[in-house]
């Protein structure tokens, strides 16, 4: 699981390397990193959200 | 030699630049309120970090085009992926924008704090003039562009501030907070003042707000920022800010006129008064469509000047400048025109340029038709 959520934040960042990159579309399901993309997608719109509700004030 | 000649053609290119983005002719202006100088500053630090991005990223290519040419025996490296450096160049740029999104937020947050305002002003944008109503003072009036049209037709020389002049500019104190409401009453338009760094959309159906705090006494200019049809830049944006005894003592006169304006509607006025009155009101909001000697233009806007059909119906006449004509470009003007100026003006289009039919309407007639409607 660490391994995708780790992928998913590469994905996120915008850079993977190919040697992870690889190992994922050997091993993983597509399903599992598309769940975790959602989710954590989800996560970060709320920290977005609560830094701009800490921002105003 | 050469490396020192390249580096003199550099500096003197960057001191040019300077020289140029800080001369107020090319720049935005500083202006007059502490929000437009920290957008002011903003604008500046962004434009001196993309400066720099751009001379080290154009530097690094035309140094390596140079340097590492075919000709010198250069081989290209073949490899495809290096984590390290793309992670390097994914987080520069994160933290610039960072870096710009922080202060540029805080600017922005002050921009959009309406709160606390001294004076409200509510300012509606028509085709083509604003109109300034002082929230609470009873006040209110429009501001059309004064350029008289020989200079827009390009038969008198133009003057200094040519399509930025108006008949009655918006008068507001310094050192006051002050609020704008911005709405229309036809088309978006959008009111804009560089030297405060305010320009806000006025939506019809809308209310949008900003806020100013002038510094200095002064006329500002500025114009309408959203294309708003024929005549959109022709509806400038004029303020006086001055004193605020001298805008208290303004203030009074205008209530003073409003006043007095409000008698004059129910005594008999004479034909030579409305035919004065009308010619001023016509010249500066009929003229656009039906033109200056009423002689249309026709399909789209019709003649009045020896249009008989029309002198020979005094109800339609009346009827037409009160409610406009649906799905036409004929606007209504019983909302935006006072009863004196609607007589004043019909008055005139019907004793004007060989229009002979003696009719004399009276401001209270058209008053009591409104308050029937
Ligand atoms: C934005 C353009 C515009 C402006 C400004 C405008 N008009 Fe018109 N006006 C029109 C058009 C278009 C028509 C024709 C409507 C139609 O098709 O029946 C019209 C028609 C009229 C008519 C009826 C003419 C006829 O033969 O039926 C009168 C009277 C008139 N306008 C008076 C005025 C007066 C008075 C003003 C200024 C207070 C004014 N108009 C300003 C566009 C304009
Ligand atoms: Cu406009």
């Amino acid at each position: 699981m660490w391994q995708v959520i780790k992928s998913v934040l590469a994905a996120f960042f915008g850079v993977q390397k190919d040697s992870r990159r690889r190992s994922d579309f050997e091993h993983g399901k597509p399903i599992v990193f598309i769940a975790t993309g959602v989710v954590m997608a989800l996560i970060m719109v709320g920290l977005v959200v609560s830094v701009a509700m800490m921002a105003a004030g | 030699m050469r490396k020192v000649l390249v580096l003199a053609v550099m500096v003197v290119a960057i001191a040019g630049l300077q020289r140029n983005a800080l001369a107020s002719d090319w720049n935005m202006p500083v202006g007059v309120t502490e929000i437009s100088r920290s957008v002011y500053s903003l604008h500046m630090l962004i434009f001196w970090i993309c400066v720099v991005i751009g001379v080290v990223v154009f530097g690094a290519m035309f140094y390596s085009l140079f340097r590492y040419r075919r000709s010198k025996g250069a081989k290209a490296a073949h490899f495809h992926e290096h984590t390290t450096v793309e992670v390097f160049w994914t987080t520069i740029p994160l933290l610039i924008l960072v870096a710009m999104a922080v202060p540029a937020t805080a600017t922005l947050k002050e921009m959009y704090d309406t709160s606390e305002s001294d004076l409200d002003v509510l300012i509606t944008g028509h085709q083509w003039r604003w109109q300034y109503e002082y929230l609470g003072e009873g006040v209110s009036f429009f501001s059309n562009l004064s350029t008289p049209s020989a200079q827009i037709e390009g038969e008198a020389p133009k003057d200094e501030h040519y399509l930025l002049e108006v008949d009655q500019p918006l008068v507001l104190p310094v050192d006051r907070k002050v609020r704008f409401l911005t709405t229309s009453a036809d088309v978006i338009h959008s009111w804009w003042v560089p030297a405060f760094a305010v320009k806000k959309d006025a939506m019809p159906g809308f209310i949008n707000e900003a806020w100013t705090r002038i510094e200095e006494p002064g006329i500002y200019r500025g114009q309408c920022a959203e294309l708003c049809g024929r005549n959109h830049g022709f509806m400038p944006v004029v303020v006086h800010a001055m004193e605020q005894d001298d805008f208290d003592a303004w203030l009074a006169e205008r209530k003073q006129q409003a006043a007095s304006a409000a008698n004059s509607v129910d005594r008999e006025w004479k034909m030579d008064e409305l035919m004065a009155q009308g010619e001023k009101v016509y010249s500066t909001i009929c003229a656009a469509c039906h033109q200056a000697e009423g002689q249309g233009l026709p399909p789209t806007f019709p003649a009045l000047a020896g249009n008989q059909a029309l002198m020979d119906d005094l109800e339609k006449h009346i009827g037409v400048v009160l409610n406009g004509v649906s799905e036409t470009a004929m606007p209504a003007f019983s909302g935006t025109l006072n009863p004196v100026d609607i007589a004043a003006v019909i008055t005139y289009e019907r004793n004007a340029w060989g229009n002979e039919t003696g009719d004399v309407i009276q401001p209270s007639d058209i008053q009591a038709r409104l308050s029937s409607e």
